[in-house]
């Protein structure tokens, strides 16, 4: 054996027990193909004279895949036998190849996906593949990271294989591609949106969490998406337990990053050497087949590893001869840049070829002229022809003279007549052959396949054989827009758009907006726009952190009076969180009169929360205000007041923790902003905020922490508002608390060295209210609270001074306190406290 | 008479060599060389013959599949030559003596090897231990396969040797063709070229400019490479070439191929270099392995033989509007002509590039060059 095998077969089997399995998706699940793909699975379409399976496999071969699963559903007769007859199925070429026929009821690639799960055929994480791929990417590298990755974080779910391009590359799909939110540092994809060419999609949303989240984010619309992606086992699960998943891209990716229940994460490769691009539609037909000959697939060109096992000589300007000495040239006969041309071809005098593709064994007639044609194999074009732009299928036969301009799809085994003039995106096939349902003209002829004149009942036929010539035996596929297509077409198969996808096809006419200029456009447009939804670009941008954004999203989370101003939010999802709000006041108030336990109502209000997608921060607020508003007033006892509030936040204070996620920082933060605006409730603030403590549900650095936060101190908010006024307050009661922490430790540190201080102290300890005895802190807190809310007055005064923290500050307004304080019992028991601390 | 592949034992490994020549995952002339010596072992380890004529069959089967693989990896055809070379005259040796070696055939290579001590040792040697050999015994078919196969493993162990150790061999003169305080030229990153430099560099004091060799840059490393053992060492853009070659007292190139002619495939930039090198009167000396030796002539000049890589080295693939309107290449190779060329260093000795063609014929036999 070799001593350093680097064959991605050895080194599986040695490194690690896990054969790598691969899912090639070999249905398209669309009609862009039609009628080439009549007769034919598209998979089987040559492109560059071998199979779009044929590349696929190779692609995966190069990425040391064992195991190959084809998924196929039209015609997986054909598609069987090919992969039976091919190169890839012999012992040596160390792939294991499954076809698997899946129902004539999978519509989709997500239907797909779950047949894969019924079969359960995975075992391991896989790579999963569209059967019309081109690629030299290093899947295995993309295999490794995902890995790696998945050691580290068992979350991460998929991992997508992309490639820069530009947005107005030519192997970028125009009609539907992808908006691409990543984290630059760890290239996970943070949101996907899907983008279709016509009508223009103008704007994205991206939710403020990312922004929220990622210090650094990546916009992209420059990625061209190789539609390779190495998933993990639990994917095709996940198609299952969601059965309306259909497309990978637009349904399962979206949906997962979107979704709050999964928690999920979705990475991206972006590739940066190496090409991968997939044969999705005729214009990325023509694009795949220009890369292919301009060599940007290197090593995987046909002068040196052909897919079809040809053999190619490269000739200067990217011309492809086949090698075994065949092919015939003509000695008048020109063959220009970037042209394959199979073996056994024949190109006669005065012919030009052009950026072409010839298939095997194909003549082309005298003086004709091919001009980005692609020529399938036992073709034969006749003397004058002049073809451009366009597919030709294979056995057909133009007679001579005829003229077939750009656009044109040209089905198998079809016969021209001679002179005929086709029109621009003329679709061909035969009339015969054509027995499948698919095609509403094959109905109508089945039986009068031979009578021509039958044909003109149908609107379209009319004037067939003028344009196809005579002794054709091609029908016309219908041209333009069809009227009824709203029913059933999503926008991306509409006719516009797939116009966008259509071989030689400009679409000048079209109005695009995302064709380059719209980056001049954007920077009148940008000012009105609000801070979510970007412009779809371009290029990439990078949001850096810290902007106003992100303090702009905490100020504004709980003042909707502040909704307006900055613009935040879309009118439709500010609807859905009143309704949100709505429903949620509702439950809690269900819950808090039927009195259910915790858990349920927990469970409740996540279904809520799931079932109008809002952010968790929401529920909080939610359920924080309603305990707040329901606490019952006790004016002017402040004792049965601080019980009131114990008890309640005893009952239903563990309901903050568990709707989902425990935060307590932003726990405090809520209170404090609810209570900021409650106008009356506004003093509840210290209370509640003893009593969460007590509870264990707020602890002493969550409350350093988030007295330290920005949000806390009020920042961002007006300056002289009820709200800014009321959450200054709330940080200085805070703030208050907080020296009676630091009193308290120093308190503690002290006990040792004045006894006799800490023994006049003791006595002070048994009168305090607070129920929690064995919590010193929160006797301590508790009295706190019942100042500052009975001292609103003055701080107004000694605000300034509160936030410096300074002890001596602080002791100069408890002083102030006592002296107006109504509770000689609790104030004493400060004083005493104070002394002992400060002493 | 050309068996088929499958029939061949071994067949395993030499499709998986040939999956990795095709996909370019064996890349490196030396590289493809070590694998296809080892292979080819394999191959001869397995076979069954009962002749000699059946062992060359598949020798030349496997070689012809391992060539067509990667047709521009010259060094996989000439490995499979060396050893089918070796493994004549072994069983010449074997069965007649020393005396019918190939190389008494030709009156003139004596008159050029005088004095060159070269591969005269080992044919006395072996003949003492000569076996007796019985082709197409009918009784016993393995028993020539038996009898041979001992000396010709050990023949196709001498090629892996030569292979291992050629980077020694090459540079064992380094002192005597680079003097002190010399300003040597150099460009890409050949393996040959940096070990000759660095071994030079125990014994004198010299300078190396090295170009950077766009777009692969690989003067990058080289330039690395050789600082890091201690050279003094200056990087250049390409453009510069002709600019610092007065100052030049002899440029250094590597070899991708050494062809019959004298002329060689090397590295993309190698064709400036030598060009400005002849303008200047500068030498130009090639350092190169024996097994870059290749029959073959270049007489038309084709221009695929140049190997075009992927032009997004040269054109961003990202630069989508202009990938649409300009066609780029990339030619991995330049073809430098014999006439630029003073001296050839391979570790067989010092050779003009108008001898070449003899080395070629002494190392290989005539009827291998097509496989």
């Amino acid at each position: 054996m070799p001593p350093k095998s680097s064959s991605g077969k050895d080194k599986d089997i040695t490194d690690e027990d896990e054969v790598l399995q691969a899912v090639i998706l070999a249905d398209s699940f669309n009609k862009r193909f039609k009628p080439l793909t009549v007769g034919k699975p598209r998979c089987l379409l040559p492109i560059c004279n071998a199979t779009l399976l044929d590349w696929t496999f190779e692609s995966l071969a190069l990425a040391g895949v064992q195991e190959i699963f084809v998924i196929c559903r039209s015609y997986a007769d054909q598609v069987k036998s090919a992969i039976r007859d091919s190169k890839w199925s012999k012992p040596s070429s160390g792939l294991k190849i499954v076809p698997i026929v899946t129902a004539k009821e999978t519509f989709s690639p997500g239907d797909a996906m779950r047949d894969i799960y019924t079969h359960g055929i995975i075992t391991s994480d896989f790579v999963l593949v569209t059967g019309d791929l081109v690629s030299n990417v290093r899947i295995d590298e993309v295999v490794r990271a995902h890995k790696e990755r998945r050691r580290a974080n068992p979350n991460a779910l998929m991992t997508m294989v992309v490639k820069e391009g530009g947005a107005a590359h030519r192997t970028r799909s125009r009609g539907e591609s992808g908006v691409f939110v990543l984290d630059p540092n760890t290239s996970e994809c943070l949101h996907y949106e899907p983008v279709i060419g016509y009508p223009p999609t103008p704007l994205i949303k991206i939710p403020r969490e990312i922004l929220d989240e990622h210090p650094e984010v990546e916009i992209r619309n420059d990625l061209i998406d190789c539609s390779i992606d190495v998933c993990s086992v639990e994917v095709p699960s996940l198609f299952q337990d969601n059965f309306d998943y259909a497309d990978i891209r637009r349904d399962f990716v979206y949906g997962v990053l979107t979704s709050d229940l999964l928690m999920k994460n979705i990475y991206c490769y972006v590739a940066k050497d190496g090409y991968a691009a997939r044969v999705a539609d005729t214009r990325s037909y023509d694009s795949v087949s220009k890369d292919i000959l301009s060599r940007w697939t290197f090593p995987l060109v046909p002068d040196d590893n052909h897919p079809g096992g040809h053999a190619y000589e490269h000739l200067r300007g990217n011309k492809y001869i086949a090698k075994d000495n065949s092919v015939v040239l003509s000695r008048t006969c020109k063959v220009g840049n970037n042209t394959l041309i199979g073996s056994h071809t024949t190109i006669e005098a005065n012919a030009t070829v052009h950026a072409s593709v010839i298939g095997q064994r194909c003549t082309i007639g005298p003086g004709a002229v091919l001009r980005n044609a692609y020529i399938f194999d036992d073709t034969h074009i006749g003397a004058g022809c002049v073809v451009e732009g366009s597919i030709v299928g294979a056995r057909v036969r133009l007679g001579d003279r005829c003229s077939v301009p750009r656009g044109c799809l040209i089905a198998d085994g079809v016969v021209i007549g001679e002179g005929a003039k086709l029109r621009k995106f003329e679709r061909v096939s035969r009339k015969r052959e054509a027995l499948k349902a698919e095609q509403p003209e094959d109905a109508d002829e089945e039986d009068e396949e031979e009578d021509s004149d039958l044909e003109e009942v149908e609107a379209h036929q009319d004037g067939a054989e003028e344009i196809l010539g005579q002794g054709s035996n091609a029908l016309i596929w219908p041209q333009g827009a069809p009227d009824d297509e709203e029913e059933e077409l999503d926008e991306r198969e509409s006719y516009s758009n797939q116009r966008l996808m259509r071989i030689g096809d400009t679409a000048s006419d079209l109005e695009l907006s995302d064709e380059g200029s719209t980056t001049d456009e954007d920077d009148d447009a940008s000012d009105t726009e609000s801070s979510y939804s970007f412009r779809s670009r371009a290029s990439s941008m990078t949001s850096a952190s810290g902007g106003p954004s992100l303090s702009l999203n905490l100020s504004n989370l709980s003042d909707p009076s502040a909704h307006g101003a900055s613009a935040i939010h879309t009118l439709s999802s500010a609807a859905a969180e009143t309704e949100f709000r709505s429903e949620v006041a509702q439950s809690l108030e269900r819950a808090f009169a039927e009195g259910h336990s915790v858990e349920n109502a927990a469970v409740e209000l996540k279904t809520l929360r799931m079932a109008s997608n809002v952010p968790l921060r929401r529920v909080r607020e939610a359920v924080v205000g309603a305990i707040v508003d329901r606490v019952p007033l006790v004016p002017g006892d402040p004792a049965a007041q601080r019980a009131e509030i114990a008890a309640f936040v005893r009952r239903w204070g563990p309901l903050i923790d568990q709707i989902g996620g425990v935060d307590p920082v932003e726990t405090v933060e809520v209170l404090q902003y609810h209570c900021a605006q409650a106008g009356p409730r506004q003093g509840l603030f210290a209370q509640v905020l003893a009593a969460l403590y007590q509870q264990d549900l707020v602890e002493e650095d969550d409350i350093r922490a988030w007295h330290l936060s920005a949000a806390a101190r009020g920042e961002g908010l007006k300056p002289g508002s009820a709200l800014a006024e009321g959450v200054r307050k709330c940080w200085a009661v805070g703030a208050k608390m907080i020296e009676q922490f630091d009193a308290e430790s120093e308190e503690e540190e002290s006990e040792e060295e004045n006894e006799e201080e800490s023994e006049d102290e003791q006595p002070a300890k048994p009168k305090t209210a607070a129920p929690a005895a064995g919590k010193p802190a929160a006797r301590q807190a508790s009295g706190s609270e019942e100042d500052s809310s009975e001292e609103e007055s003055e701080e107004e005064g000694s605000e300034e001074s509160a936030p410096a923290k300074q002890p001596s500050a602080a002791a100069a307004t408890r002083g102030e306190s006592a002296a107006t304080s109504k509770t000689p019992r609790s104030s004493g028991d400060d004083d005493s406290e104070e002394e002992s601390g400060t002493d | 008479m050309t068996p088929e592949l499958h029939t061949i034992p071994g067949h395993r490994a030499v499709e998986t060599l040939v999956a990795k020549l095709r996909r370019r995952q064996v890349v490196g002339s030396r590289e493809a060389a070590l694998e296809t010596a080892l292979v080819l072992r394999q191959v001869v380890s397995k076979a069954r013959f009962s002749n000699i004529q059946q062992l060359i069959a598949v020798i030349r089967e496997v070689g012809r599949r391992l060539a067509e693989a990667q047709p521009k990896e010259h060094s996989v055809g000439n490995t499979v030559r060396r050893v089918l070379h070796n493994v004549r005259e072994e069983y010449n040796s074997a069965t007649k003596g020393s005396a019918a070696s190939s190389r008494n055939v030709y009156s003139i290579s004596k008159f050029v090897l005088q004095g060159q001590p070269r591969k005269h040792t080992g044919g006395a040697a072996k003949s003492e231990a000569r076996i007796t050999l019985k082709e197409n015994d009918p009784k016993d078919p393995d028993s020539f396969a038996r009898a041979l196969k001992p000396v010709l493993m050990e023949a196709i162990q001498d090629v892996l040797d030569e292979l291992e150790t050629v980077y020694d061999n090459v540079s064992k003169n380094a002192k005597d063709h680079i003097h002190s305080d010399e300003i040597i030229l150099t460009i890409g990153h050949s393996k040959t070229v940096e070990a000759f430099l660095k071994s030079a560099g125990h014994y004198r004091n010299y300078t190396v400019i090295v170009a950077e060799t766009a777009p692969s840059y690989q003067g990058h490393e080289m330039a690395r490479s050789l600082s890091a053992a201690g050279i003094s060492t200056f990087l250049v853009p390409d453009s510069s070439i002709f600019a610092i070659m007065s100052r030049v007292n002899k440029v250094i190139l590597g070899a991708h191929a050494i062809l019959a002619n004298g002329g060689l495939f090397a590295i993309s930039g190698s064709l400036v270099a030598a060009t400005a090198a002849r303008a200047h009167s500068t030498p130009v000396v090639v350092c190169a392995g024996q097994f870059k030796l290749t029959p073959l002539w270049n007489l038309y000049h084709e221009h695929g033989a140049l190997d075009f890589a992927d032009p997004s080295s040269v054109l961003g693939f990202e630069e989508g509007r202009l990938v649409e309107r300009v066609d780029v290449v990339n030619p991995y190779y330049d073809y430098v002509g014999p006439e630029l060329v003073d001296v050839f260093i391979t570790n067989d000795g010092d050779h003009p590039p108008s001898s070449v063609y003899r080395l070629i014929k002494e190392t290989y036999d005539d009827d291998d060059h097509e496989l």
